[in-house]
């Protein structure tokens, strides 16, 4: 008997074909997905696999100087912000007492109903936790807590020179001071890292396009501030201030002969630390460099330098001093006290302040007359030679370049000018003063006033910035040094005179600037600003400071000579001592 | 023994010329022999091993990434550390704490000042 043949579409080749063509099916899908949608599914598993971190450089710290030493004034301190998952939360009143315990002063109010809100995924429990506290937090492994990293400026000398640093605000974005005008140094540039990561977001080491950009931290910088100048400035003139009954007033101490600041002091003061606590703003603002004013007649010494180097007066010029002068149809006066006698010299002028004296220098710029050529003469030199009208650059945020009116612009610019030659008429901030000042004394270069001395290196090398000589023709050397030599002998036999110690050459000029009343658009006779402007050293002048009174209750019309006197007195005395001066013999 | 010998011409040159009176050189033909889906299943094996020995090196790699955080993260709260260091030394040199401390307390301002002859 023959066997069965098999049929042609048995049910075993059918099953074979089926399974042939499944396997077809697979194969075709899978090379369109992993050949022909290679580069789209490559950029979705990039998208959900590759994380970018942004990693944030540290801001720059600043230091001061104490003496030869670099101190700290500014630093950075990790610290933290507690927060919760309130829906991972197990047990909310565990970890309200652990907080509590452990970082009670930095919870934030009402954190406990933050944590019994289950429609929310972050909860900030507490803020400004330092570390140790952290390290305990983490310790108690709490459920739904997690810990995030942050810094924050911290300030070891408190509220020592806090209009001239200014503050980092929530933002780390600087505010006033130098933390304001040198924020693009400070801030740093942030690093990047882009990593294919894990599911808890750890940057693993097998993409090929990882990026890693280190972060470039901000410039540590030091100042040419001296910590022990700074401090003995602040409380010289806080006890200056309360002598007189006033609240506001302002010192700078700097080096005449590289324009490095020793020192800027303001009060009313503040912490920059609590800036947040602060309802008057107008106490960030470094008054030095932003708040220009009428100084009065500390002017009187540079008027005279103009006057010298102009060669419209010189030291051996007399004038005829009658107590008054007319320009146009006003009547300029001296203080009803100042003395009135023929030959009065250009000493005299500074030694008694007289503005009969300088408005003769004025008049000897025109050819015997208050005119156009003197008003130009003046403008010339208060402008283009002690830069009045001009920002100085200093690294403070802020600054104002003050108000010179042209000698050919508005009304009364005879009377205008006149005004000018001992300080009225006319704005400029004490930085502006002073660096001018500074110039006028030193041999006639003005340098650069600055606050930034170098910068500090990660091994603690000090890379210093060479000071910046921004004109060398203010005055010529030898009218500098007589310049110098009549301010010195102005204080020297006068009121002040006998509060320096012998052996020195200290110099000066008190100013007292009325102040405009607002009601009646004139000039008060119930308030006034004192100021003091002068230098001090052996044969050269080692330091200038300047003074301003802003507020004193003493009436009278001295305030240069009762408010900012002393206070320019007690600061030059100790400053001889600091500087470890030997007196001439 | 001439079969014997012939088999072992055949299938064993080694014992032809190891070959020695009274030695049993015989050895048998293997009469098993490997299909062609045995063949396919041990390439399969044997290509499936490769690719988990090479899955296991270049996952290696990425426990460096683990490493790498470990020490970054430790090195991260060391820096801290010294950040906090530098604060608290700060903080102790500060002049106001110097000026209240009890050595200041103990100093007096000197009644005046000399200077030595040079």
């Amino acid at each position: 008997m023959q066997a069965p043949k098999l049929h042609q579409m048995s049910r075993t080749r059918l099953l074979g074909a089926g399974l042939l063509l499944i396997m077809a099916i697979f194969i075709v899908r899978l090379f369109y997905i992993q050949v022909l949608q290679h580069d789209f599914y490559k950029k979705a598993a990039r998208e959900t696999q590759v994380t970018k971190f942004t990693i944030q450089p540290d801001r720059g710290q600043i230091y001061a100087m104490d003496r030869n030493e670099v101190t700290p004034l500014v630093l950075n301190e990790t610290v933290y912000t507690v927060f919760a998952d309130p829906q991972e939360v197990k047990n909310p009143d565990k970890i309200a007492s652990s907080l509590r315990r452990i970082a009670g002063g930095n919870v934030v109010d009402g954190f406990e109903q933050g944590l019994q809100n289950k429609k929310s995924r972050y909860a900030v429990l507490a803020r400004q936790v330092t570390r140790p506290q952290a390290e305990l937090i983490k310790k108690e492994d709490l459920q739904g807590v997690g810990l995030q990293e942050g810094s924050r400026r911290v300030y070891p000398e408190g509220s020592l020179a806090s209009q001239l640093l200014g503050f980092v605000d929530a933002e780390g974005k600087g505010q006033y001071g130098l933390e304001g005008a040198a924020n693009d140094r400070l801030k740093g540039t942030p690093g990047l890292l882009q990593a294919v990561t894990d599911v808890r977001r750890i940057p693993l080491t097998i993409g090929d396009d990882d990026i890693r950009r280190a972060p470039k931290n901000g410039d540590d910088l030091v100042l040419t501030i001296d910590r022990n100048i700074q401090a003995q400035a602040e409380a010289v003139l806080a006890a200056g201030l309360k002598r007189v009954n006033a609240t506001t007033g302002s010192m700078l101490v700097m080096d005449p002969n590289d324009g490095k600041v020793l020192a800027m002091a303001n009060m009313p003061t503040y912490d920059p630390a609590k800036y947040n606590e602060v309802t008057d703003y107008s106490v960030f603002q470094n008054s030095v460099v932003s708040f220009p004013y009428e100084a009065g007649s500390v002017i009187k010494t540079l008027t005279m330098g103009a006057g010298l180097d102009s060669g419209a007066v010189n030291a051996s010029s007399t004038f005829d001093n009658t107590g008054s002068v007319k320009v146009d149809d006003t009547t300029i006066r001296n203080v009803e006290e100042d003395p009135i006698f023929p030959n009065t010299t250009m000493t005299d002028v500074l030694q008694y302040s007289l503005n009969t004296g300088v408005v003769y220098v004025l008049q000897q710029m025109g050819g015997g007359e208050v005119n156009q050529k003197a008003r130009e003469t003046l403008y010339n030199y208060f402008v283009d030679h002690y830069r009045f009208n001009k920002k100085t650059g200093i690294e403070q945020a802020n600054e104002d370049d003050g108000t010179i009116i042209g000698p050919n612009e508005g009304y009364g610019r005879n009377v205008r000018y006149a005004n000018m030659t001992f300080g009225q008429g006319m704005d400029v901030t004490m930085i502006q003063a002073a660096s001018a000042f500074s110039a006028a004394i030193n041999g006639g270069v003005y340098y650069q006033p600055h606050v930034i001395g170098g910068m500090r290196s990660s091994d603690g090398s000090i890379k210093a910035e060479q000071p910046k000589v921004v004109a060398n023709n203010v005055l010529r050397p030898e009218i500098s040094a007589q310049l110098q030599e009549m301010i010195y002998q102005g204080r020297h036999k006068g009121f002040f005179g006998k509060f320096d110690p012998a052996g020195f050459r200290v110099g000066g000029k008190t100013g007292t600037s009325q102040i405009i009343d607002p009601k009646t658009g004139k000039y008060s006779d119930e308030n006034s600003v004192g100021s003091y402007l002068g230098f001090g050293g052996v044969d050269q002048p080692k330091y200038v400071i300047m003074v301003r009174v802003l507020d004193s209750k003493r009436t009278g019309g001295y305030e240069g000579t009762t408010a900012a006197g002393p206070i320019f007195n007690e600061m030059s005395n100790w400053m001889l001592k600091y500087l470890e001066l030997r007196p001439k013999q | 023994m001439s079969q014997f010998r012939t088999t072992s011409l055949q299938f064993s040159t080694r014992g032809q010329r190891m070959w020695r009176r009274n030695q049993n050189t015989v050895s048998f033909a293997p009469t098993a022999a490997l299909g062609p889906v045995t063949h396919t299943v041990l390439i399969a094996l044997m290509i499936a091993v490769l690719g988990l020995i090479y899955l296991t090196q270049v996952t290696k790699t990425s426990l460096y990434g683990y490493q790498l955080d470990d020490k970054q993260t430790k090195l991260d709260g060391l820096l801290a550390e010294k950040q906090n260091l530098e604060v608290e030394n700060a903080r102790l040199q500060a002049l106001e704490r110097v000026k209240n401390s009890s050595v200041a307390a103990n100093m007096e301002a000197p009644a005046s000042t000399d200077y030595a002859a040079n």
